[in-house]
């Protein structure tokens, strides 16, 4: 601890339990571990010395940003040393000719769209929690977002790192942004790797032209087999919108009886919320489309928002509509499926099926454009045993999405929960062969142990649900 | 199981002995062994890792002038024969396909479905989607649409012992443990064989344009400064491709720096962008505008200059070179015009073009072979002062020894050399192909 302050500063390094206990756990509420100590970085030499301090202790670490995960992927297993990156916080440089800006890694993602939005530009990843969550974070989980259907995830929109090697070398990969440099392509690794390969200290992002015109539609359906062929429907006529949400009649209960209450009719199957951006004479086509797609599919009612304060709050309902689930149930935990979108109506169809069999309410928030499912699996954890059964059935739900040819996790990362389940789509060779790579950056295992992939012989029993208590390095 | 003798694993009319002379490319082998499954591959690689022999891997060939320091391995494993879309699936927007199938035939069997890979690096009738993603090749479309990293989502991989490693998945979104994809885009078959590949689509544009603007000579600010409004402009150009004299000379009859700018759209959207693009013309500037045939053809003819493999003149001392730079979006113009300049005082005729919205360059070379040394050497020098890069991906075997392909290793050479060594610790892939001679 000594040591960590003569680096630092002694006012940023806790290591009272009581200042300990926010860094318990992240989004992921379902598993809490006590760090040992927290360490606030601010400049990247810091952070090299902090590894390099750490390193020939060694003691395992572990960075974060604003905790907004939904994986775990920030939550301690138990011991580890936290290394808080929020105050590294500036933009370092903005070249708006070349399209790019440097930001270090606890820039928020949204403030960074705000910064630029004057000039006409902004950053394209928005996952929903983009008002809290930092760009490192982004990298480290490879982050979406409602309007990546169209415009790519966070690897597409980095151009160059600067990492922290868990040796404490300092190493630039991307140099100036510039693509394609002769070389294995480690930014595409790194980006996604949750935190296991090296820390993040400086981030050169993409920045995109504001599109010239934007539409947003709203359409109601009694069926979700109807709402699920428009899906499909809207992307063979060859329109690739910027955005195609979806909600289920659970979730438009919760959203309905939270902060942005639309209107939503309360006896539909399900909505879908579509966005078609790019040159305002090319819109009006692909919106006529759109509508004759939803009438061929019965919907019940379907509308074009009408001026920007409309669609904002359309937008707000759906963004909101996780921590919405808060206003039906007191309890609730997200999956993250992901299934070709062509299979929506039969997998939708078996994750009820699995609602019925845990006798819990499933509430499915999703991007229905490239087949992300949220299934929101409402509990009462006071309740014994329902917050196992909830487990059991969002793993349920991942199986599901395996089976349909998909993945477990499309945006929120497989952290701690969902380590088990990379057996679903990976074999054990095909998991030695990634866990063989981490070696290679991270040899001792140390930065961000025990994450991402499943431990030998561990499978999903043992798996512990909703104590509050630190629990064992499993 | 050891096997020694590869005979007895493969059919021997799959396998023939190699009785060319030393090919003018290199990345040659002793035997020749023709793959037609993803099981002859893993057999083929069991018996080289056991028996420690070197493999090259080859297809349509487009790249063979594309590094490597072995003329000949000790086999040359052909994927030419092994080819075909195994899934196309229309309403995910994706397709699975083997990697000896041509980008054309790709192509053709899509558009019947109204669907593309948007893809558009040259010889689309030659270069296998194999050979594209391992070297990761590109054309001026990656302005809009991305390259080989934004696209694959998916691949089946033969490792240098033989195993068959399935990375990412078929869905479009997917952050499922790391993302292995990447690594063996452009990792010039160094870390494996890729057996099968799973792609995104995008449905065909309904329409589209292309503006030439035919810059009059003198100084490249208008060039710069109409590039610049225009990324600044709400616009959505597919292309931003600037070409050099010689090149445009060749592409539209007009010797003077010229855009290529298409738009890809709904017809109102792409008229209401060249609408933009002539009420912004700079003074003197000369306009052409294509409409969709005759865009697409001119596209064409585009994607075929520079070397293919088999092109080259066998002529003693002239040699074809090709060039990719890769530069800040903007001193794409400074590359052109420093190639341009360099073309002349070493001697050597030059042909290029970039992207003013994605920073790459290529720039293709004919001359002596000392001449194209010093030229790429020259080169490499500026680029260099911009923090950019010179990787020659087209050069005569011989050549090669005498410039660096790939150009000095990055500082963080150890992470890619441990990286082989987890993949091919005997080093039998594609030995020496790629950066510092892994």
């Amino acid at each position: 601890m000594r040591k960590l302050m003569d680096i630092v500063g002694e006012s940023e390094v806790l290591y009272k339990r009581e200042d300990l206990i926010a860094y318990e756990c992240d989004g992921y509420t379902m598993y809490k571990g006590m760090p040992r100590a927290v360490v606030f970085v601010q400049s990247t030499q810091q952070v090299s010395e902090v590894v390099k301090c750490l390193n020939k202790e060694e003691v395992p670490y572990i960075a974060r940003g604003a905790g907004t995960g939904l994986s775990g992927g920030a939550t301690p297993l138990g011991g580890e040393v936290i290394i808080s990156m929020v105050k590294m916080k500036r933009m370092l440089h903005l070249d708006l000719e070349n399209r790019k800006a440097v930001v270090e890694p606890g820039f928020i993602n949204l403030k960074l769209t705000q910064s630029i939005s004057d000039k006409g530009y902004y950053y394209a990843p928005d996952p929903s929690s983009q008002y809290a969550c930092t760009i490192g974070g982004n990298v480290a989980e490879n982050s979406g977002g409602a309007h990546c259907l169209k415009y790519g995830v966070t690897t597409n929109h980095i151009l160059g790192l600067e990492i922290v090697l868990p040796s404490g070398e300092i190493v630039e990969i991307g140099k100036e942004g510039i693509p394609d440099q002769p070389g294995y392509d480690l930014l595409g690794l790194l980006t996604g790797s949750e935190g296991t390969l090296g820390i993040v200290t400086k981030v050169t992002v993409k920045v995109l032209k504001n599109p010239e015109g934007k539409k947003t539609v709203l359409a109601y359906f009694d069926e979700i087999d109807d709402a699920s062929q428009a899906v499909s429907d809207i992307i063979a006529a060859g329109i690739i919108p910027a955005a195609l949400e979806m909600m289920d009649d659970v979730a438009i209960e919760g959203v309905e009886s939270a902060a942005y209450p639309v209107g939503h009719p309360r006896d539909i199957a399900a909505f879908l919320l579509i966005e078609v951006d790019g040159i305002v004479a090319g819109i009006d086509d692909q919106i006529e489309e759109i509508l004759t797609v939803c009438k061929q599919n019965n919907v019940r009612e379907v509308k074009v928002a009408k001026n920007e304060a409309e669609r904002a709050l359309w937008w707000a309902n759906r963004k909101m509509g996780f921590g919405a689930m808060g206003a039906i149930s007191p309890d609730y935990l997200v999956q993250d499926g992901v299934i070709p979108r062509t299979r929506l109506p039969e997998v939708l169809a078996k994750i009820k099926e699995i609602g019925k069999k845990y006798n819990l309410r499933i509430a499915n928030i999703f991007h229905a454009g490239d087949g992300n499912l949220h299934p929101l699996i409402l509990y009462d954890a006071s309740v014994p045993g329902e917050s196992e059964r909830a487990a059991k059935a969002g793993s349920e739900c991942l199986k599901v999405c395996a089976d349909a040819g998909g993945s477990i996790t499309g945006e929120h990362g497989v952290g701690i929960e969902k380590a088990a389940e990379m057996r679903f789509i990976f074999t054990d060779e095909e998991i030695a062969a990634q866990t063989n790579i981490r070696e290679v950056f991270n040899p001792k295992d140390l930065l961000n142990p025990g994450k991402l992939f499943p431990q030998p012989g561990r499978c999903v029993e043992v798996k512990r649900a909703g104590q509050n208590e630190m629990q064992p390095v499993p | 199981m050891i096997v020694s003798d590869i005979e007895n694993i493969l059919p021997k009319e799959q396998i023939k002995e190699n009785k060319e002379q030393d090919h003018l490319l290199g990345n040659s082998g002793v035997q020749i062994i023709e793959a037609y499954s993803e099981e002859d591959i893993s057999k083929v690689l069991a018996y080289a890792y056991e028996n420690e022999k070197t493999v090259n891997v080859i297809s349509g060939g487009t790249k063979r002038g594309y590094g490597g320091e072995i003329e000949k391995a000790d086999i040359l494993l052909s994927l030419a024969n092994y080819k075909g879309i195994v899934e196309h699936s229309v309403g995910d927007l994706t397709m699975t396909v083997r990697p000896g199938t041509t980008l054309k035939e790709i192509a053709d069997e899509l558009a019947l479905k109204g669907q593309s890979v948007a893809l558009d690096p040259p010889w689309p009738e030659m270069a296998t989607i194999g050979g594209i993603i391992s070297a990761n090749d590109s054309g001026p479309k990656r302005l809009l649409y991305g390259s080989a990293r934004d696209l694959v989502i998916g691949l089946r991989v033969v490792y240098a012992d033989g195993r068959v490693i399935r990375t990412g998945g078929k869905v479009v979104k997917n952050v499922a443990g790391y993302d292995m994809n990447k690594l063996f885009i452009g990792a010039m078959g160094t870390l494996g064989v890729i057996s099968e590949i799973t792609i995104k689509l995008r449905p065909l544009p309904k329409y589209e344009g292309l503006s030439l603007l035919h810059f009059p000579d003198g100084n490249g600010q208008p060039i710069r400064d109409f590039s610049v409004s225009l990324l600044d402009s709400m616009m959505e150009p597919v292309t931003l491709e600037l070409l050099s004299p010689s090149l445009a000379e060749k592409l539209t009859g007009k010797s003077s720096y010229t855009l290529a700018i298409s738009f890809e759209d709904r017809e109102n959207a792409v008229i209401a962008q060249e609408k933009w693009v002539r009420e912004n013309l700079p003074a003197g500037v000369e306009l052409t505008v294509l409409h969709q045939e005759e865009a697409k053809k001119w596209w064409e003819d585009f994607r075929r200059i520079g070397p293919n493999g088999y092109n080259d003149e066998m002529n003693e001392g002239t040699t074809l070179a090709a060039l990719k730079i890769g530069s800040n979006n903007l001193d794409v113009l400074d590359v052109l015009q420093t190639a341009e300049l360099l073309a002349e005082t070493h001697h050597v005729a030059m042909e290029g073009h970039g992207g003013l919205g994605h920073g790459i360059s290529r720039v293709y070379i004919k001359g002596q072979q000392e001449n194209t040394a010093a030229f790429i050497h020259a080169l490499r020098g500026k680029a260099e002062e911009k923090h950019g890069y010179v990787v020659c991906t087209h050069l005569p075997f011989k050549l090669r020894e005498a410039v660096n392909v790939w150009g000095e290793r990055p500082t963080y050479f150890a992470l890619l050399e441990g990286i082989k060594k987890v993949n091919d610790p005997k080093r039998i892939l594609n030995r020496k192909r790629f950066v510092g001679g892994i």
